[in-house]
């Protein structure tokens, strides 16, 4: 990896940590921003934060933002690296403009053991990453829901978060047991909230559209009961253990947002993510209909060729448009912390089968800017919003764990270049990931990634 | 020759595309009745039938239809091929592919597999039934008996009352009516038991229909209320448990089609259709299924020319001039 001395002269900055954006040249040297100078001088900052962070027609058309950071990500090692492995998803994500990434437990074995977190972040090649892994423990042993994972060693090693991601924590005094164990060890628990019982057999979200095209129902109460369930718990072990951290990620209905909402008012520390599918996209796609959820719809559709790609089937599954409304305002709104990706890399053969039968996840670490970026344009987002909620707010439920995502004289120089205006279209030819199961292959994007620097080095140029 | 034409759905296809296909069937009919009661015109295609899902009527009536078309079949058997060791169907229709055939007819229990098979394939792909979702064969089928019997003036099927009551939740039967039905004109009716049901208030809300009416009511008297034909949908045994609906007897005093209930509230001349198999004492009488309302049978014998019309249209278009009947 080269470390090239940048200049980076009047783009488009935005820095979420000192909340200001606005139009500077940069400098990097060696592994550190060595010089910001903003072109308005230093006044500026703080109080238009939340609007004036949306460049306006004139601005420059290249922008800086710092390096993305995911709380949830799948890198397939060890156990899947047919499918990924820590050295393509590097690729994948800094061409996603991201420079660090939580990695979720669900490896083969399940990452609950000192060994197997290590496992999961050593590059095969031994060469160093472009890119800070941050290994999520397994909150139970072997993901199983039946006793406690060792959570102090996991920590110890390195573990950020634990979560049984896929494998809901159903016993309620387990639940409450590795809440209070995660608290004990400093670390949130990250809860993929779902009733499998349920759940059962659902293969797209109950609804109209999974009605018309026949396929089995997965009811949106599955995960919203689960949520309040959780938070009930969280409230009781909070009570006794305040430091208790609760962290759900996923959410994609109103009513688990609303939950979620309501908890948070009351005081308690219960924190959510949206991924960028939730947030842009609906059911209407599994007809076949490409259309971002934001945008009217027209209810005379019927099925194209393009209906049931099993690339759409995801876990929890794309929901009604009135869904993804409410990611977007759990987004502003401050209920939800993070857009997580919940990039989920899946071979051709687990995807190219029944779409009942195919493996749940879409990989998005490398399309994630862009779609909110879409979201942006359309006056859905700011900014302001969905840079807080790529980078100091994954951050933060991370407390510390991580450079301070910021662009500062003396910060690492970890940070993405993007032309906002320029669009792409994400086809196997341009993507680094190793599985390109994602809905979005031939849909034209905005924000193209033209640089990720990591600490300085050079992670993605194109 | 066309671009590839699938049969993958009924969804969407409009009231003249539907005569369109009538009207070929018309013609297939035709074929039929004539001296040789086949043509040639697909000598040159390969059609492989690819059953994931036992079928008497729909398999046999599409292996009749490529004789009479003068097809070449490839009879595939799932039960006894690599399907058994993992094979799957992508890989299952490419070898199909490789081995000559032009023409794939699926019949899946999952819904969806019609349109994973196309993609994997650059010759036809009929859809002989996916799961819940569709069956567009048997709706073409049920749709052209129904003109024949019950149409209106204009020949399709407007302001007349259709009812179809049963176990809708997993019927690709209804799914596929509701579109061909409705696009005739016809106002239909759906009744059947509330878990069987479910989710069906919210799609019928959910769309806007040209032509045509879909309501849902809660009963099957109200279901046939001046029906001019009602379809009952086979309601399977282990079904009546898992949904504790009662017994078989509940069950037909509440949702069969009886005559008692027939003579009672539908129009006098109602005529019954039912998919098969059917559940004779269940959700239809013998007496019924069996009677002079009955257009079972009609349902059956119309499966091969509507088949035929299927495998003519995927090789030649929609829009190219009809076979020619022999004399």
């Amino acid at each position: 990896m080269t470390k090239a001395a940048h200049r980076f002269v009047d783009h488009w900055l935005v820095d979420p940590v000192a909340k200001r954006a606005g139009v500077a040249t940069l400098d990097v040297e060696g592994s550190q921003i060595t010089a910001v100078t903003w072109r308005d001088g230093e006044a500026a900052a703080g109080a238009t934060w939340e609007a004036g962070a949306n460049p306006g027609a004139g601005d420059p058309v290249r922008m800086i933002l710092p390096a993305l950071i995911d709380l949830h990500a799948h890198a397939r090692q060890p156990g899947a690296s047919g499918s990924e492995d820590v050295e393509s998803f590097a690729r994948a994500a800094a061409h996603g403009g991201y420079g660090s990434a939580c990695l979720m437990p669900n490896t083969e074995p399940a990452a609950d053991s000192v060994e197997i977190l290590d496992a999961m972040v050593r590059p095969h090649s031994g060469a160093a990453l472009s890119m800070r892994l941050l290994p999520i423990a397994a909150a139970t042993v072997g993901r199983r829901g039946e006793q406690v994972a060792p959570l102090a060693a996991l920590v110890a090693a390195g573990a950020v978060a634990c979560s049984d991601d896929g494998a809901p924590i159903t016993d309620p005094r387990l639940f409450a047991e590795v809440l209070a164990a995660a608290a004990t060890a400093g670390i949130p628990l990250i809860e993929h909230s779902e009733d499998p019982v349920q759940s059962a057999d659902g293969e797209a979200a109950d609804g109209a559209v999974a009605l018309r095209l026949g396929l089995r129902p997965w009811p949106a109460r599955a995960e919203h009961e689960a949520v309040a369930r959780n938070i009930t718990i969280l409230r009781e072990v909070a009570a006794r253990i305040p430091r208790a951290r609760l962290h759900l990620t996923h959410l994609s209905t109103a009513a688990s947002l609303q939950h979620v909402r309501v908890a948070q008012a009351s005081g308690l520390q219960v924190t959510c993510d949206v991924t960028p599918h939730h947030l842009a996209l609906s059911d209407a796609w599994l007809m076949g209909e490409q259309r971002w959820s934001w945008l009217p719809g027209d209810d005379a559709i019927s099925p194209s060729a393009a209906a049931f790609n099993t690339n759409l089937r995801v876990c929890p599954p794309l929901r009604a448009a009135v869904d993804g409304a409410a990611c977007r305002a759990a987004l502003r709104d401050g209920t939800a912390c993070a857009i997580a990706t919940d990039h989920a890399p899946h071979s051709r053969e687990r995807k190219e089968v029944e779409f009942g039968r195919a493996a749940n996840g879409i990989a998005g670490i490398e399309t994630s800017l862009s779609v909110a970026l879409a979201a942006q344009a359309a006056g859905e987002l700011s900014l302001a919003t969905l840079v807080a909620a790529l980078t100091t707010g994954p951050a933060a439920l991370l407390e510390g764990k991580l450079p301070a995502p910021t662009l500062s004289a003396g910060a690492p120089a970890s940070l993405v270049v993007v032309d906002r205006l320029a669009t792409w279209v994400p086809a196997r030819a341009n993507l680094l990931g190793r599985s390109i199961n994602t809905p979005l292959l031939g849909v034209a994007l905005p924000g193209v990634v033209r640089l990720t620097l990591h600490a300085g080095a050079t992670a993605y140029s194109g | 020759m066309a671009a590839t034409q699938h049969l993958l759905d009924v969804d969407g296809l409009s009231w003249p595309e539907l005569q369109r296909r009538l009207a070929v069937a018309e013609q297939m009919r035709a074929i039929r009745r004539s001296p040789a009661g086949r043509v040639s015109d697909l000598r040159d295609q390969s059609v492989a039938m690819l059953f994931y899902e036992a079928s008497t009527r729909t398999r046999l009536s599409f292996v009749e239809a490529a004789h009479a078309l003068g097809a070449h079949l490839i009879d595939f058997d799932v039960s006894s091929s690599s399907v058994g060791k993992g094979e799957s169907l992508a890989d299952t229709v490419r070898t199909l592919g490789a081995l000559g055939a032009t023409t794939i007819v699926v019949r899946h229990d999952r819904a969806g597999a019609p349109w994973l098979a196309a993609q994997a394939f650059s010759g036809h792909v009929l859809n002989a039934g996916d799961g819940w979702h569709a069956h567009p064969t048997q709706a073409l089928l049920d749709l052209a008996v129904l003109v024949r019997h019950i149409a209106a003036s204009d020949g399709s099927l407007t302001g007349r009352r259709i009812a179809i009551v049963g176990d809708l939740l997993h019927s690709r039967v209804v799914r596929s009516n509701l579109h061909t039905l409705t696009a005739a004109g016809a106002d239909v009716r759906l009744a059947g038991p509330a878990p069987l049901i479910a989710g069906f208030h919210d799609y019928v809300a959910s769309r806007t229909l040209t032509r045509g009416s879909i309501r849902v009511v809660a009963t099957a008297d109200e279901a046939l209320e001046g029906a001019d034909a009602a379809m009952a949908l086979r309601i399977q045994r282990e079904r009546l448990d898992g949904a504790s609906l009662g017994s078989t007897e509940t069950y037909r005093m509440e949702w069969g089609m009886t005559e008692e209930r027939l003579a009672r509230v539908a129009a006098p001349s109602c005529r019954v259709l039912h998919p098969g198999p059917m559940n004779e004492g269940v959700e239809i009488d013998p007496d019924v299924a069996q009677g002079p309302r009955s257009l079972v049978l009609e349902q059956v014998a119309e499966g091969v020319p509507t088949r035929m019309a299927a495998l003519w249209i995927a090789a030649h278009g929609l829009d190219a001039p009809p076979p020619v009947v022999p004399v």
